[in-house]
């Protein structure tokens, strides 16, 4: 599909402004959210398990997968409601980066146990992805 | 004040993600979120490197700022999971694994190639 349309500079500025908003506040949200995980005992890979990053990252995951088929499923890419909430508030909310640095801790205590807990989080997001399209649906 | 930092680099993040997804568009009209894929594996590469650098530095809030901030705003797990499973329901099967693999494939390494440069 040719997606290809003319952008006036007034356009992108406001796209860029709407990105940014949307991302302060999701960012935000995260990191006062992130403050809610348990300190994570250095002896056992259990209390490394990222419980607050799987749920900022299964919400964020539902919520974009049900506005993407629902709502804004006509809307370009550079429609400034997309990209306030999918690229702005939900891309700032979700973290990928985030997983792998909570890995990283779980790996240097046990790998197959960073393996488990990365095919548990995947599989969820994709459980996740599924019932944003069902709920779309109803 | 840290709060408020992590949020403007977190919409530093955001934006240059836009950026990248809209500079691929721009050249290759395309529904498929390379852009965002490409924003993904840069984070993580970034957090990798930041992650071992700035542990045990005297500030640790500017660990914060990079990894919590800007590389959680670069990088996206909502649109990394739900366009592939729209384009699976599209029964754009293949493209949709292609995603779901590479990424976290790509992610790893790049996450790797980060933590051995800050070493």
């Amino acid at each position: 599909m040719n997606t290809r349309r003319a952008v006036t500079p007034k356009m992108f500025l406001t796209s860029i402004s709407v990105v940014a908003l949307g991302g302060f506040f999701g960012t935000i949200i995260r990191d006062v959210l992130m403050k809610l995980q348990p300190a994570a005992n250095q002896s056992t890979w259990v209390s490394h398990i990222p419980w607050v990053l799987a749920a900022i990252n299964l919400s964020g995951i539902y919520l974009a997968t049900r506005l993407l088929v629902g709502p804004l499923r006509d809307n370009h890419f550079d429609n400034p409601m997309r990209l306030l909430l999918i690229t702005g508030l939900l891309g700032g909310y979700t973290s990928y980066s985030a997983i792998f640095v909570t890995l990283s801790g779980i790996w240097h205590l046990s790998v197959p146990a960073a393996f488990l807990t990365f095919s548990c989080l995947f599989v969820l997001s994709l459980f996740s992805g599924w019932l944003g399209l069902k709920g779309a649906k109803q | 004040m840290i709060l408020l930092l992590v949020g403007v680099f977190g919409a530093l993040g955001c934006v240059v993600r836009f950026l990248m997804e809209f500079a691929v568009r721009l050249r290759h009209p395309t529904q498929r979120p390379i852009g965002t894929v490409a924003a993904n594996v840069i984070g993580t590469g970034i957090a990798g490197w930041a992650t071992y650098k700035l542990t045990g530095t005297s500030d640790a809030h500017i660990h914060q700022v990079i990894v919590s901030g800007f590389c959680g705003g670069l990088t996206t797990a909502s649109s990394a999971f739900a366009i592939p499973v729209i384009l699976a329901r599209t029964h754009h099967w293949k493209y949709s694994m292609v995603l779901l693999i590479t990424t976290p494939v790509v992610g790893s390494i790049c996450f790797v190639v980060g933590m051995s440069l800050a070493h």
